[in-house]
């Protein structure tokens, strides 16, 4: 069966960030072992290194969800919506690498696992609405009424972060953020590092990406195909 | 609009028929407040936390009525009824959402004659910007619940679903009411920047879920 | 030769895999009436689901009535008899057709639900609770409230089920009367005998396709239930 050009672009993009990923990981991992270690916090500071770009993929997941939704409101094309809940999925994991390497770091350097840190909150938050996401794709029944309720919910879910973000905020959640307590600024050193991560995890991010979605779209094949059959087949016997 | 007031009148007329919405939510939330007493542990700052568990039974009780006012759209598939209107469907949502906020509304103030009686905290003073605020915080919670409930009524998971859908979203509400309402209860300051989150929440859930319900009845 | 009232070019409608209209083209003009007919699980219900406007299509064209293409003026001019009644148990007769009439913007909607409700031979049980009544009494007041805004446009599914007889030959003769008024039927029923004797057109749907029928003679029943048989197996 050989494949429409189209459906060639996704796996050769997922071989090509396969690449790129290999490269800027060994470069990432080299810039980490080589950071200066943090005078105060010590080695366990370079979990930062790690935390900060998850944090961004995170996030960016959870937008790329909002967009996708959005865009099969608007267009009724099942792509945008294998888009989403691809970009649900990785996003999901991304987070949870968040809510892991976060208390690895407070334990670290404040002895406590979890401390209700604002920024740390809003993202358990936002695990949460990542979880709800998925579970409210996989107890809906049928293509177009779970995409569309997804959709709804990945945008609502998307507009929560800021509101969730004040909110939390307002409650007293404190704010012993590594930025809040450094006044902001990257010791020396540190840029090169995390600007790597970030690089890293964007592609790891696509990477990821490109293989869920890939997956999904071979489901979707499959699944009209063994549909047809089981139509024609069935009729020839009536 | 004449869709939204047929709604609501429905809704409406149909509770009053049979009140159990109503009931039920009552005794839950009074129940709630009144396990909540017994739970909460004396001393360790309670009177700063008592506020807050009252918005606990507020949630579920709300939780509770978002559910039972689709349970009643599905008999007849009457919801794919309301579907046929040649209207905007917003104003559906409209329609069902004011419903839930009224019968919520009561039992807000049943449940919070409850609580003032079993934590002895006195609301008597404050009573309307009290209400003020109960009055925003329910509106927040069946504004963007209304939305979640006809979602999860057409779920496999039905009764589950809602609170899954609801409660990380309304973490604003939740705590904006809290602390709008810790505030005017125990320091009897007017909470500002708690009420102004409010508002906004509940203009930004109100607006999402009118558009969005639309898309929801879609099929 | 006017517009078509109903068209319908390519049309599809898909459930996740599963494809249960495919590659539909339909004409009725108006004041015509269109029987479809076919086995369970052809798609006959939700053909007329699609042309109500309550599902989308999944592809192809659907212009139905004479309004914008959106489907919100289309539900202006179609009312739709389906399976489900739409009626709310706790709501007497008379309630749930006032609300229907003021969901669809009718006015005086009391007045129109007591009309109603003495064309359907409803007015003894207006007042009694729909969650009461027997099979052919929800029938009846489930018609009732698909013509509650009086629309040009009628799609029935399988009306005649759970009538009596003469419930059946009323309704029939009822469905005939708005042909002569220059009013659109589309009627999905099993009853070959009454799709034979009211249809101007005649669909045949077979797992979500059109099948072709020879042309007809007449409004002979004994033909139709020929041809169909030949055509199902």
């Amino acid at each position: 069966m050989p494949l429409s050009p189209p459906d060639r672009v996704i796996p050769t993009l997922h071989r090509a960030t396969a690449i790129a990923l290999s490269a800027c990981a060994i470069a990432y991992g080299y810039l980490v072992v080589n950071a200066p270690v943090d005078s105060e916090q010590g080695v366990v500071q370079k979990i930062l290194y790690l935390h900060v770009p998850c944090a961004m993929a995170a996030y960016l997941g959870f937008l790329l969800t909002a967009i996708g939704g959005g865009l099969y409101l608007w267009k009724r094309e099942e792509r945008f919506d294998r888009f989403a809940a691809s970009a649900a999925e990785v996003g999901a994991f991304f987070c949870a690498l968040v809510l892991v390497t976060g208390p690895i770091w407070g334990k670290g350097t404040w002895g406590s696992w979890w401390s209700w840190d604002l920024r740390l909150t809003v993202t358990l938050l936002l695990f949460l609405v990542y979880l709800s996401y998925l579970l409210l794709r996989s107890f809906t029944e049928g293509g177009d009424r779970k995409a569309r309720f997804a959709a709804i919910y990945g945008i609502a879910g998307l507009l929560v972060i800021p509101l969730n973000y004040f909110a939390i905020d307002l409650a007293g959640g404190r704010s012993i953020h590594p930025e809040n307590l450094e006044g902001g600024s990257l010791g020396a050193g540190m840029a090169l590092p995390f600007a790597a991560g970030i690089l890293t995890a964007i592609v790891a991010f696509s990477h990821l990406l490109l293989g869920r979605i890939d997956i999904a779209r071979l489901r979707a094949q499959l699944a009209e195909r063994d549909a047809e059959r089981e139509m024609r087949g069935g009729g020839d016997c009536a | 609009m004449n869709v939204f007031l047929a709604v609501l009148w429905k809704d409406l007329l149909i509770e009053w028929r049979s009140r159990d919405r109503l009931v039920a939510m009552g005794i839950f939330a009074v129940l709630v407040v009144i396990v909540l007493y017994f739970a909460a542990a004396p001393g360790l700052g309670s009177e700063a936390r008592a506020p807050g568990l009252l918005w606990v039974a507020y949630l579920f009780a709300s939780v509770l009525g978002l559910n039972r006012a689709f349970a009643l759209e599905l008999e007849n598939e009457a919801l794919s009824g309301l579907a046929l209107a040649p209207a905007d469907r917003g104003w559906i949502f409209l329609g069902k959402a004011a419903a839930s906020l009224l019968l919520l509304l009561i039992v807000q103030a049943g449940a919070a004659l409850v609580f003032a009686l079993a934590f002895e905290v006195a609301i008597a003073p404050v009573a309307l910007p009290f209400a003020a605020i109960a009055f925003l915080g329910a509106l927040g919670l069946c504004a963007v619940g209304t939305l979640f409930a006809a979602i999860a009524v057409r779920t496999t998971f039905r009764e589950v679903m809602l609170p899954l859908l609801l409660l990380p979203l309304s973490v604003p509400v939740i705590l904006g009411s809290v602390r709008a309402t810790n505030a005017l209860l125990l320091d009897g300051s007017l909470p500002w920047a708690a009420t102004r989150l409010l508002l906004v929440t509940d203009a930004v859930f109100l607006i999402v879920s009118f558009v969005s319900f639309e898309y929801v009845l879609d099929d | 030769m006017s517009e078509p009232l109903i068209l319908a070019r390519g049309l599809e409608k898909r459930f996740g895999a599963v494809r249960a209209i495919r590659g539909l083209d339909l004409e009725v003009r108006a004041g015509s009436t269109l029987a479809v007919i076919g086995p369970n699980g052809a798609g006959k219900s939700t053909l007329l689901r699609l042309l109500s406007g309550l599902t989308r299509p999944s592809a192809g064209v659907l212009r139905v009535g004479r309004g914008g293409g959106d489907r919100r003026s289309r539900r202006r001019e179609v009312g739709l008899i389906a399976h489900s009644s739409f009626l709310y148990p706790a709501l007497t007769a008379r309630e749930n057709l006032i609300l229907a009439a003021r969901l669809h913007g009718v006015a005086n909607p009391a007045e129109r639900a007591d009309a109603l409700l003495e064309e359907q031979e409803l007015s003894q049980v207006a007042e009694r609770k729909a969650g009461g009544f027997s099979r052919g009494m929800s029938q009846r007041l489930s018609i009732a409230r698909g013509l509650v805004h009086d629309p040009e446009i009628l799609l029935l599914d399988e009306p005649f089920s759970g009538l009596d007889p003469r419930a059946t030959s009323r309704l029939a003769e009822r469905l005939g009367e708005r042909r002569t008024v220059q009013r659109t039927l589309v009627l999905a029923t099993h009853d070959l005998a009454r799709a034979a004797e009211l249809a101007d057109q005649i669909l045949l749907l077979v797992r979500g396709e059109s099948v072709a029928l020879p042309a007809r003679e007449g409004r002979d029943a004994a033909a139709l239930e020929r041809h169909y048989r030949e055509a199902v197996g």
